[in-house]
């Protein structure tokens, strides 16, 4: 027979873990698409100085913080990037089998942070953390590895650094923005991040007046 | 013998009490209950009266770490989360309970988690859906294309391949039109009945299932059960009936009472909207080059009028085309032809100005004229608290070709403080609306679309899945809309409804031109022309395919293909040369006819990422080291022939590398390549199908992000893409949490496992294997030959 719930340890995966993260990442597949569909024009604003269009980059990454900060398990920012990234494949809107590549780079960066931390801190400053990370590895990763852009010097560091500060903000502060207005509406329920809307920014913890509601 | 009968499972109950975590109150205190082996059982109780709760822990899939459970709950003496298959769960939401593509895999889903010989597993999977009335179709028939009760069907027949001993049904014909909620119905009836299992369903309307139960068992609010008599005693006894209705249950069958002082609809005076030969569709008309063809309207010829005072409920089947029709008349979505008319009433002293037609009003102009209420009320739902959101409307609401907000500050006040006290959410007036109940989300949708005072009221089917409370309070307020000379256009398949508003019936049942069209054999109609799903392939939606390619290339296994596209792919990587990326480029376009994609289609595919590798050569041409000679100085930077002859480089290799991908995509069937991931790559199952199972929800999340774009639309929002996505995002997590709840209740995740479809490897497969690698040797060869290639990984 199975051993049901007995052997779990804080770090193994349950089934709703799975299907939320794996949705999560389909749906952050569609975002991507309603992302290009309404703002095809942004990216055209860098023809200018293409290494600039690294600051909006960030908004690739956003499913591994995104993942990280509501399952809060070994994995799911590594998951969820690449989850995301196979999703935007199937629909064709990304860089083939190479965007498989990315996405594991990508959630790389930002899962290496939290293993930093242990898997026990999910701050605002981690989050931020880990959006930078995910943009820095996305940039070595473009610019090095896959090596999609051979710009200069200048144009290296510019789409490096854009690309990090791009994955710090959209890719770090808003998902944790985002996972506290979703833990505020209730969905979070089955979760370990059911409480991240009454966690304190910074500490993590959750004041003691409130839980006695 | 068949081998589709199970024993019953005994049901035991002793003092069992689970209080969620977080929540002040137990759902459940102090439970005694016994069913016995095969009894069938109804459960009702009052909203919140912890029947979910009980139908939860009984299939054994409530395990909250934090929550506070005392007491015992055991089937079969066991307690449920170690007895897993022998009780199947089947929820509300029809799309949340398939789990796979197809529907011979979605019902072999359960086998193959409970490791059933694979031997075996295609016996069961036919006699499950006969049992369901579902064997008429191909085994690859699209789930995706079942009607909500056929859905239901399938999903029953996913629990019956279990062989559980006890059915739990948590209202599974909430969502369901009549037509549809019969089949389920009596699908579940025969099946209890030929295989002798236990029953227990949750429903509000009592009426559907209480002549087909033995006993009825009422569960007190927070408490444990408060009555357990014959379900017979439902028809004698009064006092239990009273009860019963005061909880919020339907009691009576569509005996809501008939409002005679609102007026019949063809007798109101003035015309606030008039459609003329209306022709709808989803999609909207504009031609776009990149589409062949134009889209076929799913409806056409609609004339209707609303009037002031009376209210028109659109009925007819599933996919006959009536939300996209409400849709159309609220201005949300385009007209393909015909005329779409507001008269002066409606479009106010203020707005004389405004286009005839409400598509072309502003967000905020159309908001205090037609206010319209989705089918899910979280849709609407765009602030954080109930008083903001019913602020926002009032707010955003603006004097028709100016900027000037239509009320004044203590007006819009005003209006908040009184639309809180007719919804009775004063009490809740900071709550985030999200967290409210259904009955109370269902009151605050219809309040955000009233917030702007719009004369006219859409609402897509308003009484899916309500109590008879909620019921009675939505016919209050759209009651006194009416009244106040106001105008309700509803999608329904309710009859109460309709009687209880005195509404006109519009009837979209479809021509019999239209219906001879209609799939063979299949008892509800899915789509209502084959031409609606060419359109929906067609259209800028992303949809997975679920029918499996039969291209020689579409025939062969997805391991092999994987690893052919990996070594193009690395050869391509490795380096930056128009070679190498010309090479796989022709071989790509020479390929095309062993996996059947006609040129025109694949050019169709691919334009995007050309437009891209021009982007690429740009950039490297402006930004790339400077070197040779200077072709245009801008100052700053320069273009030299070095940096545009890399350019060119890496747009060749961009554009190089996407080919082999959507070749082999387009060809590669997702189930099969999971299977083949899980079986041969020996990846952890619980991954690749928890990943699966979500990628068949992508054309649900693509309906669900236009539907909240027209939402944000409707409440006076311009296009809001980063509450768009917020709202997509709680979505998702809602749909996969009653998916996981599914997938756990079918055996997913408890441990080994078996496939009904082995993943092998053949000799064709290893053709495959070895063209790829041909062709990734074949263009380093040529490109080292001429010298051009450039390895990226040096410095």
């Amino acid at each position: 027979m199975n051993s049901s719930a007995s052997a779990r340890t804080p770090f193994t995966w349950s089934v709703s873990d799975i299907v939320v993260a794996s949705t999560l990442a389909v749906a952050a597949g569609v975002i991507f698409w309603g992302w290009n569909l309404s703002y095809h024009a942004v990216s055209t604003l860098f023809t200018a100085y293409p290494p600039t269009a690294g600051i909006v980059a960030g908004m690739w990454l956003f499913p591994a913080v995104l993942g990280a900060m509501i399952i809060r398990k070994p994995g799911a920012a590594i998951y969820c990037e690449m989850v995301a990234a196979a999703v935007s494949a199937l629909l064709g809107s990304q860089w083939g089998l190479g965007v498989l590549l990315s996405g594991f780079v990508q959630g790389l960066g930002a899962e290496l942070i939290l293993l930093l931390f242990l898997y026990r801190r999910f701050t605002v400053d981690v989050a931020i953390l880990a959006g930078a990370a995910a943009g820095l590895a996305g940039g070595i990763n473009e610019n090095f590895i896959a090596a999609y852009y051979q710009y200069d010097t200048v144009g290296t560091v510019v789409h490096i650094g854009t690309f990090t500060l791009s994955g710090a903000i959209i890719a770090g502060l808003l998902p944790w923005l985002g996972t506290r207005g979703l833990a505020a509406t209730g969905a979070l329920g089955p979760l370990k991040s059911r409480k991240a809307h009454r966690e304190s920014a910074f500490s993590g913890r959750i004041p003691e007046s409130r839980s006695t509601s | 013998m068949s081998t589709m009968t199970s024993t019953g499972v005994e049901v035991s109950a002793a003092g069992f009490s689970y209080q969620h975590a977080d929540r002040p109150a137990p759902a459940i205190s102090g439970l005694d209950l016994h069913i016995a082996p095969g009894e069938k059982v109804l459960l009702a109780g009052a909203s919140g009266a912890g029947k979910s709760t009980l139908l939860h822990a009984l299939a054994g899939v409530l395990h909250d770490d934090d929550a506070d459970s005392t007491g015992q709950l055991l089937i079969d003496g066991n307690p449920p989360a170690e007895a897993r298959g022998r009780a199947g769960l089947m929820q509300q939401d029809p799309e949340s309970q398939v789990v796979l593509s197809r529907i011979g895999d979605d019902v072999a889903f359960s086998c193959e988690n409970m490791a059933v010989d694979p031997e075996e597993i295609p016996s069961r999977v036919q006699q499950a859906l006969a049992a369901v009335g579902l064997d008429h179709l191909p085994l690859d028939h699209p789930s995706s294309q079942l009607s909500g009760g056929q859905k239901q069907r399938l999903a029953l027949a996913g629990i019956l391949a279990m062989q559980p001993g006890l059915l739990l049904l948590d209202e599974p014909t909430a969502n369901l039109d009549p037509e549809g909620t019969l089949q389920v119905r009596d699908a579940v009836v025969d099946a209890v009945t030929t295989t002798g299992s236990s029953l227990v369903v949750v429903e509000h309307r009592l009426s559907t299932w209480v002549d087909h139960v033995d006993t009825l068992v009422v569960l007190e609010p927070g408490g444990g059960v408060r009555h357990r008599v014959p379900a017979a005693d439902f028809h004698t006894d009064q006092h239990l009936r009273a009860e019963l209705t005061a909880a919020g249950l339907w009691v009576d069958a569509d005996t809501a009472p008939v409002a005679a002082d609102l007026l019949p609809a063809d007798t109101g005076e003035n015309q606030l909207l008039t459609a003329r030969g209306l022709a709808v569709h989803r999609q909207s008309p504009k031609k776009s080059w990149r589409r062949g063809h134009s889209v076929q309207p799913v409806l056409s010829g609609v004339d209707m009028s609303l009037r002031s005072g009376t209210a028109v409920g659109i009925t007819g089947r599933n996919g006959a085309g009536k939300s996209t029709l409400l849709l159309t008349l609220g201005g949300l979505l385009q007209a393909h032809a015909g005329e779409l008319t507001a008269g002066s009433e409606l479009k106010g002293e203020r707005g004389a100005q405004l286009p005839d037609s409400p598509y072309l009003w502003r967000s905020a102009d159309l908001t205090s004229r037609i206010g319209t209420v989705f089918q899910e009320p979280e849709h609407q739902f765009v602030r954080s608290t109930v008083s903001e959101e019913l602020r926002l409307s009032a707010v955003q609401a603006r004097i028709p070709g100016t900027r000037d907000p239509l009320f004044t500050e203590d007006e819009v006040t005003a209006r908040v403080e009184h639309l809180l006290r007719r919804l009775r959410l004063e009490h809740l007036a900071e709550a985030n609306p999200f967290t409210l109940s259904g009955g109370e989300k269902r009151r605050l949708s219809v309040g955000t679309a009233l917030a702007a005072g719009p004369q006219v009221l859409m609402l897509d089917e308003p009484t899916f899945g309500q109590d008879a409370h909620t019921f009675a309070e939505l016919i209050g307020l759209l009651g006194d809309h009416l009244r106040s000379g106001g105008t309700v256009l509803a999608v329904t398949h309710d009859e109460s409804f309709l009687a209880a508003l005195n509404a006109q019936r519009f009837d979209l049942t479809p021509t019999p031109s239209a219906a001879s069209v209609l799939e063979n054999r299949v008892p509800i109609g899915t789509r209502p022309t084959n031409n609606d799903a060419k359109n929906r392939r067609d259209s800028g939606t992303p949809l997975l395919s679920a029918v499996r390619d039969t291209s020689w290339l579409g025939r062969r296994g997805p391991l092999a293909k994987l690893i052919a596209l990996f070594f193009i792919t690395l050869a391509l990587i490795a380096t930056i040369d128009p070679v190498s990326a010309a090479v796989v480029a022709v071989v790509c376009f020479l390929l095309l006819p062993i996996a059947d994609i006609r040129l025109l289609v694949f050019l169709r595919r691919i334009w995007i990422f050309a437009v891209a590798s021009l982007v690429a050569v740009w950039g490297a041409a402006i930004a790339a080291e400077e070197s040779g000679r200077v072709l245009l100085d801008l100052g700053v930077t320069t273009v030299s022939t070095g940096s545009l002859e890399m350019g060119v480089s890496l747009g060749a290799r961009a554009f190089a590398i996407v080919l082999p991908s959507v070749l082999i995509f387009s060809t590669t069937d997702p189930t099969d390549l999971a299977d083949s991931l899980a079986q041969q790559l020996k990846l952890p199952a619980r991954f690749v199908l928890g990943a699966l199972a979500a990628m068949r929800l992508l054309g649900l999340m693509a309906e669900h992000w236009t539907t909240l774009g027209h939402a944000r639309r409707a409440r006076g929002l311009g296009s809001r893409f980063f509450s768009q996505a917020f709202g997509l995002l709680v979505q998702a997590i809602r749909i996969a949490t009653r998916l996981a709840v599914t997938m756990e209740s079918r055996g997913f995740g408890a441990g080994k496992r078996s496939w009904a479809r082995p993943a092998r490897f053949t000799g064709a497969d290893g053709l495959v294997v070895l063209g790829g690698l041909l062709i990734a040797a074949g263009a380093t060869a040529l490109a080292m030959t001429l010298g051009t290639w450039n390895l990226v990984w040096q410095s």
